[in-house]
């Protein structure tokens, strides 16, 4: 046990882009894959990560120093950035509960599936790293391995049995076959979706079940649209970052335009950078998630199952794109705002129809309703993202990620359901 | 008459990036066996309107309005169900431009 141990120890020691994979290639080998494709897999996914550290160190290079002038110049306390989420999946997966999160993820839907506890069958394997970011936040907390463990397979256990539970009202909504939503992420957004429902029946806000007029939307959609490009929000967002911490520094002019145009420039190519570097890793998913699905399909034919998905799916619908759009800069109005908050938004702003993706289904195409459970929703991941900056701040440590001199701390918007079970197991068992 | 020109198709998704992928490694695959030549170019449903404007056909695992070309769901390519559907489909769509 010592010896599998150290040698676990010693491969993980390498870091992510190292680790990740080797543990998917022999993942893909063992779910029946040819050594060539689960080898290019592996290759694969450990460039993607290699990428993701890149995009990474221009963020902190140009953002660090600038988030810290905000903060003294200003005393603006957003001195959290908020990574975004391909950041965010990239630490989840970075770190040892990561390393093992497909096999503790496959094997939890296996014993479930075989236990008759859910009919869902979850290959999205890209989206097992939210059990994993709530797994690794337990364990950088508790400094307990198992622990961390036991709260990723809650979260899983939690996600399949909701997707199985929202299914019938999406595949109602979409017009699709047996699928469910088998997002770490959506379902867990369900636990303020489901009271809102019951709250906006008691108060009789857009009683009719009725999609808001077509027409009114589209022309709405069409004038906030442009606040949906991440390069556009990246640029501006670099502009007035730049203007709050640099424009009270006395520099000279030719200085100043420098330093704000290079902030900028920096933001808009992390913003188009980060996905392109983490659809290199995704591919080379995509062979573990083929052989996972023929391998789960095969035992368990002929019985009714729903095939799990990305949430990813539901993000074109018109009214959650227009909410979506809104949200952008009302989650930035947030931040300055709420008393408390010390996230800056900035990685998550281009993915905010992830948010409220869940909503628009559930309020039935009601617009005051989706927007006002979205806003809710924001305000409720925002603090727990601001509270639990220190502890996402010391996960990306604890693998290795090096913030550069006077850099900021990173952060990110919360989970609904992993979080509080982060906060119980530090009140439980906190280092 | 199907046109001599190469065919743009479009693949739309959530974010680009997770479930696009494999979308358009499945449409890379699928012309490549029907020896139909196309440009395959990948964006977010928020650039979808924009990039139609190139494009001749859009395979989207996400909805898609606002757009003047055909959309054809490239869900069956990452749920397993409905795959030689519409793989045929796609290929029908793209030999009739």
């Amino acid at each position: 046990m010592d010896v599998i141990k150290s040698v676990y120890d010693f491969i993980t020691g390498f870091g992510p882009s190292v680790m990740m994979p080797i543990i998917i290639t022999l993942l893909a080998l063992v779910l029946g894959a040819r050594f060539g494709r689960a080898l290019r897999a592996g290759i694969t996914v450990g460039i993607g990560f290699i990428g993701i550290n890149l995009v990474i160190g221009l963020l902190f290079q140009y953002m660090g120093p600038a988030a810290q002038g905000m903060v003294q110049n200003w005393g603006v306390t957003l001195d959290a950035i908020d990574v975004g989420w391909p950041v965010a999946a990239a630490i989840a997966f970075g770190t040892q509960i990561g390393s093992v999160i497909f096999i503790v993820g496959l094997l939890v839907n296996i014993i479930m599936l075989v236990l008759r506890l859910t009919k869902t069958v979850d290959v999205d394997l890209w989206n097992y790293w939210h059990w994993a970011y709530t797994g690794s936040l337990i364990y950088v907390a508790t400094g307990n391995f198992w622990l961390g463990i036991l709260g990723s397979v809650i979260h899983a256990a939690f996600t399949l049995k909701v997707a199985d539970l929202t299914a019938p009202v999406i595949q109602k909504y979409f017009n699709w076959p047996d699928l469910s939503i088998a997002h770490g992420w959506a379902t867990a957004s369900m636990i303020i979706i489901w009271p809102m429902m019951k709250f906006f029946d008691l108060i009789g806000l857009e009683k009719s079940a009725e999609a808001a007029q077509k027409s009114d939307l589209d022309r709405l959609r069409e004038r906030v649209g442009v606040m949906g490009e991440p390069v556009l929000i990246g640029l501006v967002l670099g502009v007035i970052v730049g203007l709050l911490a640099y424009v009270p520094a006395g520099l000279t002019f030719g200085d100043l335009l420098g330093k704000i145009l290079q902030l900028a420039m920096s933001m808009a190519a992390v913003m188009l950078l980060m996905p392109r570097v983490v659809s290199i890793l995704m591919e080379g998913l995509v062979p573990l998630s083929e052989q996972a699905r023929e391998f789960l399909q095969k035992r368990f034919a002929g019985r009714e199952f729903y095939i799990g998905m990305d949430s990813a799916l539901m993000i074109g619908e018109p009214l959650t794109l227009t909410v979506a759009f809104l949200l952008v800069p009302i989650t930035l109005l947030l931040a300055v705002i709420l008393p408390g908050n010390h996230m800056l938004p900035f990685g998550d702003l281009a993915a905010t129809p992830f948010f409220v993706v869940m909503v628009t289904p559930f309020m039935r195409g009601r617009f005051w309703r989706t927007l006002i459970t979205g806003i809710v929703i924001m305000v409720v991941i925002m603090y727990m993202g601001s509270i639990w900056t220190p502890l996402i701040t010391a996960t990306a440590q604890s693998i290795g990620y090096a913030f550069p001199e006077g850099a900021a701390r990173i952060s990110g918007f919360g989970n609904v359901f992993g979080w509080p079970l982060v906060m119980l197991s530090q009140l439980l068992f906190g280092k | 008459m199907a046109s001599a020109r190469k065919k743009r198709v479009l693949i739309v998704c959530g974010t680009a990036i997770a479930t696009s992928t494999m979308v358009a490694m499945k449409v890379e695959e699928l012309l490549r066996e029907h020896k139909i030549e196309a440009d395959i170019r990948r964006c977010m449903t928020s650039e979808a309107k924009t990039a139609a404007k190139d494009a001749d056909l859009i395979v989207a695992t996400t909805q898609v309005v606002d757009v003047a070309i055909p959309v054809i769901s490239g869900i069956p390519f990452i749920s397993g169900v409905g795959v030689e559907q519409v793989k045929q489909e796609i290929v029908n769509a793209l030999r009739a431009m």
